[in-house]
């Protein structure tokens, strides 16, 4: 580190712990180094690269504020950082400098159930919220598989998508005002109305949405008013087996044109991944040889609407060649889906047990391409693990709808692999790299978007997710955007390769 | 009788500075590679203190970041502190959900804290408040190689034999803290028509030593499995719930299989309800009168899954009003005393957990909430006389008592 950098950096820490006290000011290397990930792969040799220069907890707004002015005077970068479970490495600091964590924020300010509103600090879960709504018989019902650890800062940042957003809307949806400090370290308010609550209005630029999914590179969240649901009476999850990935794509278009307004969500797991449950899943029950690949339907609502389209679902899965898996199978997958995901532990397809860790693509795809998106993704991804056998393993594709409010359209398309990080070498980590940028191109050749939930921000896909996908202007004004608002570049630099806008005033 | 799901003899080889023995980077990776982090907002110093660090992730990432070369173990002397070894993340954790038996890798954060405390200490580097700790040590210690007597003054009056086929063993911490706990317990059982001994001399059984010194642990736990089976123990009923942990897993771990049967005592007052032995007559007039709710030890429900006799007794008093809270919503609950020395290394956050306790049972409308474990007891009495929060809280075995006529 230069000496100026080294001397600037202990001059910020100083003003940090007079604005947030010693004790959330945080240098020890473990401090650092835990906030350096998140839970998509990194390459342990990548990891002390990565570092922090110091972690900071605030409590408050105003010490937000503070942190970010002391940030802007000593020219130190900030990375937002929520649960740090984001897929999409946001909030992995890519210039060192200091995370804001966020964490300590987790009060609910206010919960209005007529309204049926409630304003919290983005610090605070969305299980640990429901279980203060539950005696009100309302919910917040953001539902991704990360439920139970993500906070509604980093879900913000993400832009992130929701399990039942097909009947509840996904996180932009849902929010309807925050209040955001700014990178200049201003505190403002984006939304609709005098009050915070407003969900729908024409008044001036819908600048909230500027403020959703930007990875915190536009400002760091620091209350939000959020939309409420009135708690469902009942859930219908009815899974259904099928011999052939196609007739679970047929019985989803069914699904799709069916019209049953209280279909929360339609899933389709494809063939390597009905295998990979059957190797690897130890609470996934067991299914006859013959299964192949299967659709989950999920109806949220009351009794008696539920009761009433319990035989249409039915029908549509049976005529659509399904076969219905039972009560078990259908409650039980469903109330494990927030546990379901890889365990480092899993043995691989060759039978060995091989520590590993789980890397997911989230494109958003249209029905129609589905098929070729799937067909494009598995060349690559079968070419990748030949090549490295001892590094990758494929753990199957799942398909979710992806449309807010309305079960057609888009899904949003997961092919998990497993990464062996343990082992990872540079040559390696370069090839994963490419893959990925290759996979990232198939959804936006097929018309697709890079990322439905968690953000196009990891190496390989940001390649292609600045300039592919957003090519046509946006990237150009999304730069544009960038340097008006966080003039210094503080805000997570590194990200969306939002620092060309800067390079190209150095140029000039 | 539980049992450790994964032993992991690893463990034992200790960790230099910055080198971390592999068995143990693969193990700490196995958890830094889950990245649920669903071991977070179930543990209760997390949710006190939202330091992502003072979590069963926390602790595995930093050992495996020592392993990489990023520090040192020196450099996580105060973050090892910051944790109950309450056992709610290693239930939360996907490694044992879904591949704990199988793979025999489960994540053992408890074992794992107690291990890098004692590296600490063997390094000379120790942690924070340790000579608080060691004072505490000496002082049990002490107890056991002083007079005789001293060890079993809380049973005088009982005439209680020294052995027999069923042995009651008593802690220091009931012994010489909350007397009213074992002499309940022996009235209830000599009432029941149990026939039992004491000790006279039972060895040291406290969370702290298992912290500093695993070696005079297992000699304490060797002294107490000899003199037990000396006594002519078939079975051991323990009312410590922390000794129920050291008896069933650490001496199993560390000494073998044991020559008795370990129980719980509300296993056995369940068993003795039952079976007739123990009757709750309501007109005797000894109805207890109370709307109650329950708090599952961490030691209990988390680390041995014994959650339902304390239930189906408190069911089974008369006059109760009971309104329960699950054993799973419980995983993120703890009185906050920890499992050994987390009060002491920790007195504000310790409070703030048992506040939290208490107003959550306060919430449920309750007068009194019932305890299976003298620490709780100690604790939460305490909470409550400092936050003001007015519910009483109460031993099962004073309800028990209660119930039966004997106080
Ligand atoms: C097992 C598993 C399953 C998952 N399933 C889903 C799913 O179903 N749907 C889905 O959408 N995602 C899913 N994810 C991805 C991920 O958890 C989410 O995208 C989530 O939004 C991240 O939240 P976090 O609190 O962990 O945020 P972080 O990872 O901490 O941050 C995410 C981004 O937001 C920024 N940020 C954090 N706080 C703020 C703030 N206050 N203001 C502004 N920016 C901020 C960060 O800088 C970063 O760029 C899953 C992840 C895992 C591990
Ligand atoms: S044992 Fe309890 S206190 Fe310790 S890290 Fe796990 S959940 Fe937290
Ligand atoms: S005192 Fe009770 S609740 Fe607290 S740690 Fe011990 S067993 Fe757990």
């Amino acid at each position: 580190m230069a000496v100026e950098v080294a001397e600037a950096l202990e001059a910020a820490i100083g003003e940090l712990r007079t604005a947030l006290g010693t004790e959330y000011v945080m240098t020890d290397f473990h401090q650092r180094a835990i906030r350096t990930t998140n839970t998509s792969p990194m390459g342990l040799h990548q990891w002390k690269d990565l570092l922090p220069d110091v972690v900071v907890m605030p409590a408050s707004t105003a010490q937000v504020a503070a942190v970010v002015k002391i940030a802007n005077k000593f020219l130190i970068p900030i990375t937002p950082r929520g649960a740090g479970a984001g897929l999409a490495d946001g909030a992995t600091p890519m210039k060192r400098g200091i995370i804001v964590d966020i964490k300590r924020m987790c009060d609910i300010l206010e919960i209005d159930d007529e309204d049926m509103t409630v304003t919290v600090q983005p610090g605070i879960n969305m299980q640990e919220l429901n279980k203060v709504l539950r005696p009100l018989n309302v919910w917040f019902p953001d539902d991704p598989a990360s439920y139970p650890v993500n906070v509604l800062g980093g879900r913000i940042g993400a832009g992130g998508w929701s399990l039942l957003g097909t009947g509840y809307g996904h996180v932009p949806d849902l929010v309807c005002s925050m209040e955001v400090v700014t990178p200049t370290g201003d505190i403002i308010r984006v939304g609709a109305g005098g009050g915070r609550k407003i969900r729908k209005s024409s008044v001036g630029y819908r600048l909230k949405d500027l403020f959703i999914g930007h990875q915190g590179t536009l400002g760091i969240c620091t209350e939000v008013t959020l939309d409420l649901a009135p708690r469902p009476q009942a859930q219908l999850p009815v899974f259904f087996a099928t011999r052939s990935w196609e007739d679970a794509h047929r019985m989803t278009l069914a699904f799709n044109r069916s019209g049953i307004r209280c279909l929360s969500g339609v899933v389709m797991f494809d063939e390597a991944k009905v295998e990979f449950l059957r190797r690897d899943d130890e609470a996934w029950i067991p299914l006859p040889e013959w299964v192949n690949s299967a659709v989950a339907t999920i109806c949220y609502g009351t009794s008696v609407e539920l009761e009433a389209v319990k035989s249409s679902i039915f029908d549509i899965g049976a005529a659509n060649g399904g076969v219905y898996m039972g009560q078990e199978i259908s409650e039980g997958d469903w109330a494990s889906r927030h546990d379901r995901y890889h365990l480092a532990y899993h043995g691989r397809s060759d039978g060995t047990i091989r520590l590993m860790s789980w890397s997911c693509e989230d494109a958003a795809i249209t029905w129609s391409q589905l098929p070729t998106v799937k067909r494009r993704w598995y060349e690559i991804a079968e070419a990748l693990v030949a090549k490295h056998p001892e590094h990758f393993d494929i753990w199957g594709m799942f398909m979710y709808t992806g449309n807010p409010f309305r079960p057609w359209g888009d899904f949003l398309t997961e092919i998990d692999i497993g990464v062996n990080e343990l082992e990872m070498t540079p040559e390696i980590w370069a090839d994963w790299v490419e893959a990925k940028t290759q996979i990232a191109r198939v959804s936006v050749e097929c018309g697709g978007s890079v990322s439905a939930a968690h953000g196009g921000t990891r190496e390989g896909e940001v390649d292609v997710a600045c300039y592919e996908e957003l090519k046509d202007g946006q990237f150009d004004l999304m730069k544009r955007i960038k340097k008006m608002l966080d003039p210094n570049n503080i805000m997570n630099p590194g990200k969306y390769h939002l620092d060309e806008a800067y390079e190209d005033e150095e140029t000039a | 009788m539980s049992q450790q799901l994964s032993s992991k003899p690893f463990y034992d080889e200790k960790i230099e500075g910055t080198i971390i023995p592999l068995p143990l980077i693969k193990d700490c990776y196995a958890v830094f590679a889950c990245r649920h982090k669903f071991c977070r907002e179930v543990c209760p110093v997390y949710q006190d203190d939202r330091d992502e660090s003072h979590t069963s992730y926390g602790f595995h990432t930093a050992l495996l970041g020592i392993s990489q070369g990023m520090g040192e173990l020196a450099d996580i002397r105060e973050t090892i502190t910051n944790c109950l070894e309450c056992g709610a993340c290693e239930l939360r954790c996907p490694n044992t959900l879904f591949g704990g038996d199988f793979y025999g890798a489960s994540t053992t954060t408890v074992d794992l804290v107690r291990k890098v405390r004692r590296d600490l200490v063997a390094s000379e580097i120790g942690f924070e408040k340790y000579e608080e700790i060691v004072a505490t040590v000496d002082r049990y210690i002490g107890y056991f190689e002083g007079p005789e007597g001293d060890l079993t003054k809380w049973a005088d009056g009982l005439n209680l034999a020294t052995s027999g086929e069923t042995m009651l063993f008593v802690d220091y911490f009931n012994a010489f803290e909350t007397t009213d706990i074992p002499r309940n317990a022996a009235k209830i059982l000599t009432a029941a028509g149990v026939d039992f001994g004491i000790l006279p001399r039972p060895g040291a059984t406290l969370g702290e030593l298992l912290d500093i010194n695993l070696e005079t642990f297992v000699e304490m736990g060797r002294h107490n499995v000899a003199a037990l089976e000396q006594a002519g123990a078939k079975r051991v009923i323990i009312i410590n719930p922390h000794d129920y942990t050291y008896f069933t897993r650490d001496y199993t771990t560390h000494i073998g299989e044991l020559p008795f049967e370990v129980v719980f005592i509300t296993d056995v007052l369940e068993e003795l309800t039952n079976n007739g032995q123990i009757v709750f007559d309501e007109a005797t007039a000894n109805e207890v009168f109370s709307k109650v709710s329950y708090h599952d030890p961490c030691t209990l429900n988390k680390i041995c899954g014994i959650t339902e006799s304390p239930r189906s007794i408190i069911g089974k008093l008369p006059g109760v009003t009971y309104i329960d809270v699950t054993p799973v919503e419980q995983w993120s609950y703890c009185c906050g005393k920890g499992n050994a020395s987390f009060k002491t290394l920790h007195p504000d956050t310790s409070y703030k957990i048992g506040a939290k306790r208490l107003q959550a049972a306060a919430d449920l409308g309750v007068s009194q909430l019932v305890l299976a474990c003298p620490h709780c007891k100690d604790q939460l009495t305490d909470v409550g006389a400092r936050s003001g929060i007015a519910i009483e809280p109460v031993h099962i075995l004073t309800l028990v008592a209660q119930a039966m006529g004997l106080d």
